[in-house]
């Protein structure tokens, strides 16, 4: 009796009756041309283009008229649901903005060198970089800076920028999306208005382009309702992420493979200097580990004690903590469409993350750029039906987005079976260009990988270097409400195990076990969206809620 | 002869412990810069300035009318205003209460002068220089303050009152009162609810280590018998052992009491973001490497439910006489 | 009736602050700035009196550089109608020069009452509001909690140590917010749509020079580990007596 389980099991549908509306929009209404849901990369680099596309089209004579571009965001200021490495391509922003230079990029340090290192518990040994990890002309820099500085670009172009307002469904006539409601604010814990009450609006929009980041609810909703499949499911990792003030400087680019994570786990940390004296240290695990105790928090906490790492921070200060997953299904996990009527679904939302090069942002702001051209398109015809927005689909098909990431199709779908088999069938693969093994690896959705007892982190936290769960919220700048109602829906009887599982899943202490009862403290909740791949599903909360990222 | 004119409060006729801090305070800065201590006191008819000399004022101008029993921001403000303008003071001191604070600017404004709020400390280094903490306590600036006179609001406890034996020779004055712009016509007592912890001088706070919501009782008890509130942990108000208005930290109350009691209360970064600021902690707790410790002024470690009913029980004794 | 409420941009209350190179101001660099939440009360309670009296005027009012304009829209999507920014970008601590230029544009508004929050969180001043009442010698009250208007006049709140003093005023005036003073409201989407077109007029001034010099701004010291009294039920007395005579607690 080992208590394996099936996390699928345990979890239950998605509410798309709730996500998916068919009323008339109501009286709250606000009407915009283009609606971008969510604004990080993907969102303010579509909206962006998009309002040049518009001004030039205008500037000649005779143009489209006046378009207006809405970009809803959750967080309550732009940046701080944002969170990513990060090291930077700035491909996708010499496109965006020719006119400028690398300097004017709100980038970190570039990169001068790199490091990939193998650990053992008490060694590091270094290792030859492979290609794909190679970082010359990159930059180091936080995201969180990066969508502050596009959202003032686009609010420039006169983009309306709406912080602290979630989506919380679309709304749709036949098969068309005409736009979103958004969340109810000012609810207490059992869901009755408070003096602070503001219900919900709807936003009404010709083009609405899903750019929610990684598991989007209104993507995954979008797709089942529509039956837009894919050749495998999409597969996720857990990021955990520090921004550490050291003592002493990081000169370069670090990432490292092997402990503290256990053979049949796929991941790995990154180390990167944001300035000589700020670094960014995280690690990045896939949820598809066959183990109940897995704790990706806690192996980092436990990693930072390891010489390697202790040696920059000793004497440091934690800064911030955050979390995030990362679609790492890769080339084979693209929606089938990608657009749709009145409807695209842009960067993370639609998986373009290359994970043997760990980039996402180049791609998320290039398919925003290919959105914005698509849907301009459309406008100009007056027709913005499928069959003319899936010119961003051929677009997307034709670019350096697809190109990069088939080479690299079957790259992570290879670890699924363990590291030493994985890291073998790599080699090969990056030998060959990506044609071996010549057939597309068949993935599971990490909710279908069975889990036993195992995993468990057991190391002495030091109070100096490591961070309780409940301290890390703080650290997120996580100051929700506590009255707030739940915005997570976990399934029937959930068993010792099962809540187990969630509680080491879940970096942010949101669940807990108590006499082998699950305890849940929704308040904690960073929206990492880790439990909603393999637990409690999750849903969006009043504006605002959720972490205050500064500099992730 | 430059000195320092201290502006004293009192309520129904008696002085406020905060004038013996303010007094303090105008005394150290009188004796830097060379000048007396000039203390105004406004009130009504039988009020009286005793013992105002003890510590370290010079000189009393007692202002004793009706019409200026309880604070009226206009006339008091007149009466500072023109008692100032008739000595040569390098500044004015109040106290930064309820009613300093709405004295102060008032007097800045009719001088015309600098004002410095809510400082934790006044020294003379080559002029006027004050400590003023900014930013909820995150940083504190040192400012050189400038101005004739300039005005200085004290932050209550943050001066100890030490006495200083002077003459204290009282004279009765009766500076211009002006007229009434907006004035107090009641004082209220507050609403007797339950003490609110984020104004309470003192705060018992209990976690989960009380075990049961019913433990709570003895934490009641404790509160009762210093005047205080009771407070609570995250942890137990999300458990809904409280209600959340007594809930302590980042997410609840930021609170800044004189006594803090953090009983069987681990001490999460959250919890101790919200009592930055208390003057003295003590901590009750089993775990000898829990955090609270090393915030805290005075840890008992050892089983809150031995502890706490025993500092309850000498709480009582020192009240009872 | 028309009202003016004058705000302040200020660093976020979560914001962690940083002591800038020179030792004197504080690195704004990545620092999240705000509407001062003491001004969203004042706010909040000019919009709730315009509501009532069914037709007026709400003016925003702020010192401040040109990023102030974003602080000022936010109270417009609040619901506020226009805006004047008084533009300069000096950092002044003295209250005075500031109470002077806000008092200077108010004069001649024909307010019938100009609203502050109580202190803005940056500098804990607590003497804009109340200076502007004196230079416009208008009657004022400072961190009202409860507030009453009717027939030109006014009935306000405000607590006091043990006590709430009534204070009773005719109109104009000037009031200062007390946190409870209301719920402020959060901006609706179509109000911060509107936002963007309602008037907002720049105007450059300049600060006297006030007097105040900043010598050093430093972070607070470390609270220092208290320490261990003792074990159990045995250490209460030491404790006691610490509270008592060391700490003078008790």
């Amino acid at each position: 009796m080992t208590g394996r389980f099936v996390p699928a099991d345990h979890q239950v549908a998605l509410p798309r009756e709730q996500l998916i509306l068919t009323e008339e929009p109501g009286e709250e209404r606000i009407d915009v041309d283009v609606l971008f849901v969510g604004a990080g990369p993907a969102g303010l680099a579509g909206a962006i283009e998009l309002a040049r596309l518009v001004r030039g089209d205008n500037e000649k004579g005779n143009g489209i008229g006046e378009v207006s571009i809405g970009v809803l965001e959750k967080a309550a200021a732009l940046g701080e649901h944002n969170l990513s490495g990060a090291v930077v391509n700035p491909r996708a922003f010499h496109e965006l903005f020719p006119e400028l230079k690398e300097d004017d990029f709100p980038f970190g340090q570039p990169v001068a060198k790199d490091a990939l290192y193998f650990m053992t518990e008490k060694k590091a040994r270094r290792l030859p970089m492979p290609p794909s990890m190679h970082n010359k002309g990159n930059y180091v820099a936080s995201i969180s800076e990066i969508v502050r500085w596009l959202g003032e670009k686009a609010a420039e172009l006169g983009v309306d920028v709406f912080t602290g307002f979630p989506a919380g469904a679309l709304l749709t006539e036949a098969k068309r999306v005409i736009g979103v409601r958004t969340v109810p604010s000012g609810l207490d814990r059992d869901g009755n208005p408070m003096s602070s009450h503001m219900p919900a609006a709807d936003i009404v929009a010709k083009v609405t382009a899903l750019s929610e980041g990684t598991r989007g609810l209104l993507t995954q909703a979008y797709r089942q309702w529509q039956g837009i499949a894919a050749q495998n499911p999409q597969v996720y990792a857990l990021g955990v992420k520090e921004l550490w003030e050291l003592k002493q400087p990081l000169d370069k680019v670090m990432h490292t493979m092997g402990w503290p994570l256990p053979n049949d786990a796929f991941g790995g940390s990154f180390m990167y200097p944001l300035e000589p004296k700020v670094a960014a240290l995280g690690l990045v695990v896939g949820l598809d580990y066959p183990y109940r105790n897995l704790d990706v928090h806690e192996l980092l906490q436990h990693m930072k004690l390891h010489p390697l790492f202790k040696q920059y921070l000793d004497g440091g200060e934690l800064i911030e903590w955050g979390a995030k997953t990362i679609p790492e299904g890769g080339y084979y996990a693209w929606p089938s469409r990608l657009s749709g009527d009145g409807v695209l679904m842009l960067g993370d939302a639609a998986g373009f993350v290359d994970v043997p090069s760990l980039k996402g942002i180049h791609y998320a702001m290039q398919s925003g750029i290919y959105a914005a051209r698509a849907i301009f398109n459309a406008l100009k015809v007056g027709d913005v039906s499928e069959t003319k927005l899936i010119e961003y689909d051929k677009l997307v098909h034709k670019s350096y987005i697809r190109a990069d990431l088939y080479k690299t199709r079957n790259m992570r779908l290879a670890f699924k079976d363990g590291f030493y088999k994985g890291a073998v069938k790599a080699g090969l693969m990056t030998a060959t260009g990506g044609r071996f093994p010549g057939k597309r690896i068949q993935m599971h959705r990490d909710a279908d990988v069975p889990r036993d007892a195992g995993g468990d982190v057991a190391f002495a936290p030091d109070a100096k270097l490591t961070v309780s769960k409940v301290d890390a919220v703080f650290k997120a700048g996580n100051a929700t409400r506590d009255t707030i109602p739940t915005h997570l829906i976990v399934g029937q009887d959930i068993s010792a195990e099962v809540a187990e599982f969630y509680s080491h899943l879940c970096p942010a202490g949101v669940y807990e076990v108590s006499d082998g009862k699950l305890v849940v403290n929704p308040p904690n909740c960073v929206d990492c969206k880790a439990t909603d791949v393999v637990g409690p599903r999750w849903t969006p909360r009043e504006g605002g809620a959720g972490p205050a990222y500064k500099r992730m | 002869m430059a000195g320092v004119m201290a502006v004293l409060e009192q309520r129904g006729g008696t002085l406020k412990r905060v004038s013996h801090e303010v007094l303090t305070a105008a005394r150290g800065l009188a004796d830097g810069v060379g000048g007396e201590v000039h203390v105004l006191l406004i009130g009504g008819a039988g009020v009286s300035a005793e013992g105002v000399g003890e510590y370290g004022a010079d000189k009393v101008f007692v202002v004793a009318d009706d019409k200026v029993a309880d604070y009226q921001a206009d006339l008091y403000a007149s009466a500072a205003a023109e008692q100032a303008k008739a000595g040569d003071y390098a500044a004015v001191l109040v106290s930064a209460t309820a009613m300093g604070k709405d004295l102060a600017p008032r007097i800045a404004a009719r001088l015309g002068s600098t004002l410095a709020s809510d400082v934790t400390q006044v020294k003379h280094d080559g002029g006027i220089v004050v400590v003023r903490p900014v930013y909820a306590g995150k940083a504190n600036y040192t400012l050189k303050v400038t101005g004739s006179p300039c005005v200085i609001s004290v932050r209550p406890n943050a001066v100890t009152p030490v006495a200083v034996a002077r003459a204290g020779h009282v004279e009765s004055v009766s500076p211009a009162l002006g007229e009434v712009r907006a004035g107090t016509v009641e004082i209220k007592a507050p609403e007797r609810a339950a003490l609110d912890v984020a104004e309470a001088t003192v705060v018992v706070s209990g976690g989960r280590g009380l075990k049961e919501p019913e433990h709570f009782a003895m934490l009641e008890e404790l509160a009762e018998a210093l005047g205080g509130a009771v407070g609570a942990s995250r942890a137990v108000v999300d458990a809904g052992w409280r209600p959340h208005a007594e809930q302590v930290g980042q997410t609840g109350k930021v609170v800044s009491p004189n006594l803090y009691f953090a009983i069987g209360i681990s001490g999460a970064i959250q919890h101790l973001a919200g009592i930055r600021t208390a003057k003295t902690i003590v901590a009750v707790n089993k775990d000898p490497d829990a955090p609270i410790f090393k915030v805290a002024d005075y840890g008992i470690v050892g089983d809150l439910f031995e502890v706490v009913p025993k500092i309850t029980e000498e709480v009582k004794k020192i009240r009872e006489g | 009736m028309k009202i003016a409420v004058c705000v302040k941009r200020v660093p976020d209350s979560e914001a962690r602050i940083k002591i800038g190179g020179d030792g004197k101001a504080i690195d704004d660099a990545g620092i999240k700035l705000v509407l001062n939440p003491y001004d969203e009360y004042a706010v909040e309670e000019a919009l709730k009196l315009k509501e009532a009296a069914g037709s007026g005027e709400a003016v925003v009012v702020s010192v401040g550089t040109d990023a102030a304009q974003e602080t000022i829209r936010t109270a417009l999507a609040m619901g506020c109608d226009k805006g004047v920014l008084l533009k300069t970008d000096a950092k002044e601590l003295d209250p005075l020069p500031v109470a002077r230029v806000l008092a200077a544009e108010l004069k001649d508004g024909a307010y019938d009452l100009i609203l502050f929050g109580k202190l803005a969180i940056d500098d804990y001043s607590h003497a804009v509001g109340v200076m502007v009442a004196e230079l416009l010698e208008l009657p004022c009250v400072s961190a009202i909690a409860e507030l009453e208007i009717a027939d030109g006049k006014g009935k306000a709140e405000r607590e006091i140590e043990g006590g709430v003093e009534v204070v009773e005023f005719s109109l104009p005036a000037v009031l200062t917010a007390e946190k409870g003073l209301n719920e402020p409201r959060y901006p609706a989407l179509r109000g911060i749509m509107m936002a963007k077109k309602k008037p907002l007029e720049v105007k450059d001034i300049s600060l006297d020079a006030g007097g105040i010099e900043v010598e050093g701004l430093a972070y607070p010291p470390e609270r220092q580990a208290g320490k261990i009294v003792g074990e159990g039920v045995d250490a209460v007395p030491a404790l006691i007596e610490a509270l008592r005579n060391e700490a003078k607690v008790l």
